[in-house]
This record gives C-alpha cells, structure tokens and sequence, in this order.
C-alpha cells in the first residue's frame, strides 16, 4: 500500500518540479553579496559592479577591482601552440576546384564560381576553397571582397602557417590591385614571416 | 466693317467652340479607352503564364567518402521521379541491388551549363558511399544529381499560387471550361451579347441576379482588374476591356491566363487562385494528375467558390459537379458512360494536412522576395526562367514534420495555454550563408501567413549574446569578469518605473560574465549593458546583419526588440560565421532561356566583428548547453556533438525562441500564439525540443571554433573566474583569452602550468590540451555542477557556491 502510494507520489513529486520552475534553473539563490572593499560600489544603481581583469599590458597593473589580495603573478609564457596541419582538399573538393580552375582559364567565371560553390557545400570549413573563391573575386575585379575572403581563410586558418601564408598572399593581391602598395607589401610581408619559426616563442605576440 | 470684324470671330470662336465640344464628346471616351488598354496590356504582360520561371531545389552532389546510404540515395531518386530500370536502362532509371545501385541519370541544363546523361554504379558500405564509377570503370570523383523542382512561379508576381503552363493542363480542362461557362469562347470577341440578353431576361423574372452571361474572357477581366461589385459602369468597363484583351492576346493565352488567375476558394487568409493551386488545395495532387471526376469539380467550383465549397457544402457539390458531368457528355465533350462512371466517385477531398510532399510556400515566398531585391526588374520579366535555390528538401521536410509533431505535442499537453500554438523555422548553413529550409507555420503547405519571413516578434533572450558580444568587443571584459546581478530600478521616457528581474526572481550578485549569459541572467546583462553603452549594443545588432538599429531603451538589452526569425537567423549566422557577415540566401543563380546566368550578387563576405570576440562569445554559448538554460536538450543531442545557442523567452511567455548552431547548422525556432496571448512555455521548454530533434536528425558536424591566433584557451572557475585546472574542479569551463590576459589563479585548484616546463620540449601537447582521461572526466561532472569547495574564498564570494 504504502509502495503504491509512493508510487503515485513519485511521478506526481517530479511532474510538480517540472510544472513550478524549469529544470534549468540554478540553486536556490545566496544571500545577496557582502560588499567587498575594493569593490567599485555603484550606488546609483547605474553601471555594473565589474571586476575587470586586467588588459593586455606587460607590466601588470594591480588587479583594481578583485576582492581579495591578489599575488600578482608574472605574465605567463604563451601556451605552445597545438601545430595544425596544412589544410588538405578532399579528393570530391579537390576535382571540383580543379574544375573551377580550368572554367577560370577559359573566362568561364560564372561557372567557377558554381564549382567552388559545389566544393563550398562539401567543405564548407576548408579555408584552400575560400582562397580559391577570393582568386576568382580577383579575376572579376571584385578586390574588396577578394580581400574579405582572404581574411575569412586567415581566420579559420590559424594555427595553420602555410595556409595562413597563401591567404596572406590574396590579400596583399587584393591590395595591389587596388594600388594600397603600402599595405601590400605588408600582407606579403606577413605572407613571408609568418612561415619562419619563431626565434624566441616567448616574445612572439 | 467694325461689327464685321467682330462678328466673324464670334462665329467662329462659336464654331471652334462645337468642334472642340465634338472632339471633347470623341476625346473622353477616347481617353477612356486608351487608358482602359494601358492597364490591361501592362497587366497581363505581367503576368504571363505561360512560361514561368522553373525553381530548383538544390542539388545533391555525391562522393565517395560521404555518409549517404543506398536507402537514402534510394528515397532521393523515388523523390526526383526516376523509375526502377524495367528493360534496358534509360536516363531517369535506376536498379538497386542491395548495397549497390546502378544509376541512368538524366540530361539537365545547370547554371554552369549542361550536364549529360550518365550512367553510374554507386556502391555503399555501412551507410556511406564507398566507391562512384562510370560504365568505362573509371572512378569518379564527384557527381551531381538533377535537382528537384519544387516550383513554378511568375518572379515579379508577388502572389502565392502555382503556375500551370499549357503542357501542365489536363486537355480536358479547357473543353469542360468552355462547355461549361462559355461555348462560343472561340469564336467571340471578349463579350457574347446574346449571352447578356439571355442572363438579362432570366435576372429580371427571377428577380435576382442569378446568371452572370459573363464569357470567360470577361471573368478573366473582373479577377485582374475589378472588384465584385455589380455595377452598371463596371458592367461597360468590364466589356471594353474584354474586347481590349481579345484584341491583344490570343485565345490560347486568354484561357491559360484564366487557368492561373481564377479565384477557386479561401484558405484562412489565403485566396486560392488558379487551378494549379486548387488541385492542391483540394486533392493534394498536380493538376496534370487530376481525373475527370476532379476536373468537373473544380470546373464546378468556378461559379462561386465559396457556395460551391466542397468542404462545407460536400452534398451540394456533388450534386452540380454530377450535372456538369452530364452537361459535358450532352455537349460531346465526353462519353455518356465516361460520365456516369465519374458520377459514381466521390469528391475526394483530401484533409487539409494531406499534401504534395514537394510544394513549400514560405520558402517559395523567401525566394520571390530576394529575387526582387536582388535581381532586376526587366530581367525578371524574361520568359522561361531557371531559379537556382539553396533549397534542402530534406532538411525542410524534416523542420516540417518536427515542428508539426511539437506543436501537436503541446496541444495534447497539460499546459492549456500552449494548445493550438504556431510556429517557425528557419535552417542555414552558416559558413556559405544559405537558407536551405523555411517553414512559415504549423500547416507549412497551406497556410499563407509566413511568420519566418513576416512575422515580427520581441526577441527576449536571444538578445544577450549580441550584448556581451557589444562587452567583449569593447576590450574591457573577458569571460571570467565578474558583473553585479542586483536589483535595478530605472525611470521611463513616459514616467513609469521599470523594475527588471530574473527568471526565477532571485538574485544572483556578483556572477562571471560566462555563468550570466549561460544562465540568461536578466539583472547581470542589464547591468553589464548600460555600462557598457546601449548605443553600442544597438550599433552592435547592425553590424551583425539586421538592417536597422533597435531604438536604444534599457529593455533592448532583455530583448524587446521585433525581429522576423529569418532576421534573427541573419545575426545568429554572423556569430555561427565567426564574426563574419554575409547576406543570407536562397537564390544561388538564374538562367534565361538560353542557359545565360543573369547578373546576380554573388556570395559576399565582410569581417563584422572581430574574430577574437566571437571565439570568446561562442565559448560562452556552449555553456549554454553544458551547465545553463539549454542543459536540459544536452541529454537528447548525440553525445559528441558540440553545439552553442541560446533560449529566448519574450514578456509574460508570449514568444518561445531557441537560435543556435553546429558545425554544419544555424536554427532558428519560434513558437508562439498569433494573437500574442500567453503559451506558459519559456524557449527552454517550447521550441529547444524543436531544436534539439532537428539538429539530432538532419545529419550536421560538431561546432569546433578555431583558436584565433591572439588567443588561448584556458580552464577557469565557472562561479569565481578564477583560473583553474579541470582536474581538480568539477566547475571548470574552457574560455578563450588573449595570451597576455592576467587571471587571478584558483589557490584550491591552481591552473596546471606544467606546459611552463616543457614549453619547447615535445611534450606540450600534453599540457596544453587535457589528456583525453581528463577531458572525459570533466564532461560527466559538469552535469552535476559541484560547488568549488568551500576553501576557495569562502569569505569574499559565498554566493557562487550553489547549493546543492
């Protein structure tokens, strides 16, 4: 009897938790916070109480707003970056883009960008298609856009040197095009730098 | 000579007088007439239907490696209309032997020219494509399917209906039409005056009017240009303009402009035009597969829809389509017997929800409103189009049938005010920007209200993420900053007070950034948003695609802000990008009738936000799922697949939403009343189930942010901040943060800096990434939230340690 009944009660007890508050909800709610000295206290009710930790500058400035004393510690040692491989092409990407190619050959611009679309659909990830896509905005003059995608592919890239590099490439391109040689040259520059190993990994930023 | 003078022009100003008088009298009508004919030559120029534009789903490409099995590919051709091989292979045909199909596919003229028939023999191992070869053996590396048509429609013609060109029509239709409503049609001149006296003469001594004697052409006319009122004047105009159209168009463009454009019934909101659409409406089937008992209904119909409604009035119908039947064999147009045995059938009505799998309006309408965005007009007038969409056949079905199952889940459920709710969904592929699935409501097929693309709803809490983005970008907050979740009372422009709160009405206090977006904090984000500055929020919402700025209130910053979900599709694409912004689209080429692409705006790309933000942002939204108001859809996903997203949940639970994305997928779901009353359901509870189905089930890839290069990612404490390791705290998150960024260690649990050590030895792999051990650790602990143990700043921060 008694099981029944606990039986009943249970569902019921669960079904009741669902109905009052969504699962999603945090536990119940502390004491409201203890004003800690050192706090920027806003007592207009206007901007946040926010402990901003500390921006990038080399000589670390005290933490302002933390609560407690802080033993500031020396700026750490950048992370050793995990190596990404170069980006590779599948082999369905890879006769799509050597399609497009040979389509970019014969004027064909429209039906590259077709291809590279196709490609796109398969890998959209892959930033060797977003390249090859900111090489066909260069053929149509679109430089502006070329140099967007350039900066897409760098973005998905990092970690990856070499792709990085050869996106570099297009949008040093893409600035020549358009006669900024001064920040051409920069992109090629980068292009150029970013593929030697860094000398002292701790001062690289 | 003087009064001869002046006698002379009297007269003559007299006579000039009656000839300008005359011209006048000739002029008016005149002018009436070729004003009359303006219209109608510029009306139905535009709209020819005789050659519509042809809309195409989009492809499937195949290749070896992809998960696609022999079932699917199977159900794939069944759904593009190829036929088992019976005999000797034929384009459009395919044999299927187990884990082998061999595949004649067919001509088709694609944006990028023509591609040939081919035969191909496809072979599957363990649901993937294992190896593509053409009948030399040669293997090939990618090949493309003809895409499924999934429409036809007149692009500058803003309407909902389905166009039906002349070798669409059954034969029969246009023989039963005239039979039935107009027999001299081919030989009149737009009005059949015999036809007016006879219908005049039955009207007076019925003494209403009951017979229209109106001749097709004439029917035509009223329907494009007229109201229904019946007037004399509208009577004449209607006859001159008849004959202007008989003088213009020739009788076999009349009759199919007649087959596209008559009125045949009411939809809810929607007026079903034509027969096309009719034959949907009310058999579920093309028109070109209807029968003659079908025909004669819908030729029954025509003489007043909604008299003739067969839904209400079945018997009535029945009865008159019957005497069509028989009016048809009487006048030769069938066999007496053809008659009676179609006489015998019933109507065949279908129930509304019972429909042709492939006619999806709300995208059609997405496509017809960015074709004249983006396309010209004069282009579009063009004859014979091909429409290129992003359409995904399968991912729309099954955003259809998931919402549909949802909806119809709440109806049955205990909550009374979630019955009967509407919904929307919106699916892209983030990377290339493409809408491949729109539904617009609960009846996708039917109804014409199109709340993905013209409904506009407050948002709520999907306007966090565009807020702490705002406070990421500005370089003076990370994820382990901590805001101030407390009461706040602000005065309004029009006097009142606004007193916020929290979900659940509790205080949180001092709350990293990450735990306050997770957990949709209301206090904590208006906080952080007017510090932030609600200007720059707003400019923020611009820069991630909306095309206006929300007005700058403090309540923006909780998302009282009206956004369509394909607006909110548009900014949640530009996070899923990682910071890049491109238009969405559902138009990826137009062909004319030779094959020419037309000019069109190609896939375009700009950096809207800075890639670190997003990075940053879109860690925090992964907690989303892990530890805040999404952690309840974490069970339902496949395990490894990493999603982020965020619930939305407008004032007094009028509008569920839940926007978020994988590797592969932005979704964007809405449920809600369309008279803005209340559904008792949060995002969480209303369209997250909705989400979390579809993202389980149309096949995506985990969302796996890329590092940026200025960054990196290191474990802090979700309640404190402070950094930690994930081995010995259960409430250890994954944040990005610049390199330089200085975190304030855990002294319970200190940051593993072995990799300090190591840094340059091969071993940093090792402690730059969690061991594999670890990872899993911290995976099946987050669910349980355990506190930081009490040690750790019990004194400054006793409100981050939950209880349990």
């Amino acid at each position: 009897m008694r099981l029944i009944r606990l039986g009943l009660l249970l569902p019921l007890l669960a079904f009741a938790g669902c109905a009052v508050k969504p699962f999603t909800k945090e536990a119940p709610a502390a004491p409201p916070p203890a004003e800690t000295t050192g706090t920027t206290v806003d007592n207009t009710g206007q901007g946040p109480v926010i402990a901003p930790p500390p921006e990038p500058t080399p000589p670390p400035p005290p933490p302002v707003s933390q609560p407690q004393v802080v033993v500031p510690r020396p700026p750490p040692p950048p992370r050793p970056r995990p190596k990404v491989p170069p980006a590779k092409l599948s082999p369905a990407s890879q006769s799509l883009v050597t399609q497009a190619q040979a389509q970019r050959k014969k004027g064909d611009l429209p039906g590259a960008s077709v291809s590279l679309e196709r490609a796109l659909k398969i890998e959209p990830r892959n930033p060797l298609l977003w390249i090859e896509m900111g090489r066909l905005r260069m053929d149509q003059h679109n430089y502006a856009q070329a140099e967007a995608l350039g900066r897409k592919a760098i973005s998905m890239s990092a970690g990856d040197v070499r792709t990085q590099s050869t996106a570099w490439q297009l949008v040093g391109d893409s600035f020549r095009a358009r006669g900024r040689n001064p920040q051409a040259q920069e992109a090629y520059a980068k292009a150029k730098e970013i593929l030697l190993p860094p000398v002292e990994p701790s001062t690289k930023k | 000579m003087g009064e001869n003078t002046n006698d002379t022009p009297k007269k003559r100003s007299l006579q000039r007088g009656f000839v300008i008088l005359g011209l006048l009298l000739l002029l008016i009508p005149l002018v009436f007439v070729v004003s009359l004919d303006r219209r109608v030559t510029k009306q139905f120029e535009g709209r020819r239907w005789n050659l519509p534009a042809r809309v195409y789903a989009q492809p499937i490409d195949l290749y070896v490696g992809q998960t696609f099995s022999a079932d699917r590919f199977n159900a794939e051709l069944t759904r593009l209309g190829y036929l088992p091989q019976a005999g000797t292979a034929r384009p459009g045909s395919f044999r299927r032997k187990g884990e082998r199909v061999d595949v004649y596919t067919r001509d088709f003229r694609f944006p990028d020219g023509p591609q040939a028939a081919q035969q191909l023999r496809l072979d599957f191992v363990e649901d993937a494509i294992s190896s593509i070869k053409g009948t030399n053996g040669a293997d090939v590396a990618v090949f493309r399917l003809d895409p499924l048509m999934i429409g036809s429609i007149v692009p500058i013609h803003g309407e909902d209906r389905i166009i039906v060109s002349p070798a669409e029509v059954p034969p029969l239709l246009p023989e039963a039409l005239k039979a039935v409503e107009d027999q001299k049609f081919d030989k009149h001149h737009g009005i059949d005056p015999m036809a007016i006296m006879r219908a005049l003469v039955t009207n007076v001594r019925a003494g209403q009017v009951e017979q229209g004697g109106s001749t097709l052409t004439q029917q035509l006319v009223k329907s494009f240009f007229l109201d229904s009122r019946r007037t004399l004047g509208r009577k004449v105009e209607e006859a001159i303009m008849s004959v202007l159209v008989e003088f213009h168009f020739d009788k076999p463009d009349i009759m199919n402009a007649y087959i596209n454009e008559i009125y045949l019934g009411q939809d809810g909101q929607r007026a079903v035009h034509g027969f096309g659409l009719a034959s949907q409406f009310y058999f579920g089937k093309q028109l070109a597969e209807c029968n003659l008992h079908e025909i004669a209904m819908l030729v029954t119909i025509v003489r007043g829809p909604s008299y003739y409604d067969p839904r209400r009035h079945p018997e009535r119908v029945l009865e008159r389509r019957n005497l069509v039947l028989k009016l048809l064999a009487d006048r030769g147009v069938i066999k007496p017997d053809e008659a009676e045995r179609a006489a015998k059938k019933p109507l065949g009505i279908v129930d509304n929800t019972n429909r042709d799998a492939n006619y999806f309006p709300a995208f059609l309408d997405l496509v017809r409103v960015q074709l004249r965005r983006d396309y010209k007009e004069d282009a579009l007038k063009a004859e014979g189009l091909t429409i290129f969409t992003t359409l995904d056949p399968l991912a729309q079905q099954k955003a259809e049938q998931t919402l549909e199952e949802e909806l119809h889940r709440q109806d049955t459920s205990w909550r009374k005010a979630a019955h009967g709710l509407e919904g929307a969904v919106v699916i892209t592929t983030p990377q290339t920007a493409e809408v491949i699935a729109v539904v617009g409501g609960r009846r996708a097929a039917f109804d014409g209200f199109n709340r993905a693309v013209k409904m506009q709803r407050p948002i709520g809490s999907l306007a966090k993420p565009v807020v702490y983005l705002t406070a990421l970008e500005s370089g003076e907050y990370t994820p382990a900053s901590l805001v101030n979740d407390r009461p706040i009372q602000l005065k309004l422009a029009d006097g009142t007070l606004w007193k916020p709160a929290n979900f659940d009405k509790r205080i949180y206090g001092r709350v990293t950034m990450v735990r306050a977006l997770s957990q949709s904090l209301n206090l904590a984000t208006i906080n952080l948003g007017r510090s932030v500055g609600l200007s720059r929020v707003s400019h923020t919402f611009e820069q991630l695609g909306l095309d206006r700025r929300p007005p700058a209130y403090p309540s923006m910053l909780l998302g009282a802000v009206d956004m369509s979900p394909i607006e909110v599709a548009q900014i949640y694409n530009t996070i899923a990008n990682g910071g890049f912004r491109s238009p969405l689209r559902t138009v990826r080429a137009v062909i004319d009738e030779q094959g020419k692409p037309l000019k069109a705006p190609e896939l375009e790309v700009s950096e809207a936000v800075s890639p670190e933000s997003v990075y940053v942002l879109q860690k925090m939204m992964i907690q989303v799922f892990e530890r805040g108001t999404g952690k309840p859809a974490r069970a339902e996903l496949p395990e490894d697949l990493v999603v982020a997203g965020k619930t939305g949940t407008s004032n007094d639970y009028r509008d569920s939403w839940f926007s978020g994305y994988s590797g592969g997928h932005l979704i964007v779901v809405w449920m809600g009343h369309d008279d803005y009353s209340e559904t008792g359901l949060t995002g969480g509870t209303g369209a997250l189930p909705v989400w979390t189905k579809l993202m389980s089930t149309i096949g995506t890839t985990s969302f796996e942010p890329v590092l940026p290069d200025k960054l990196e990612d290191r474990w802090i404490d979700y309640y404190s901040g402070r950094e930690t390791s994930n081995r010995c705290n259960g409430s250890a998150v994954s944040m990005g943060f610049l390199v330089s960024q200085i975190l304030e260690p855990s002294p319970r649990c200190p940051p593993d800096l072995s990799y300090r050590d190591s840094s340059g030895s091969s071993g940093s792999g090792a402690a730059t990434r969690p061991a594999p051990a670890a990872a899993a650790a911290a995976e099946t602990i987050t669910g349980e939230d355990p506190p930081e143990p009490a040690t750790d700043q019990p004194e400054t921060e006793p409100q981050t340690a939950p209880q349990p």
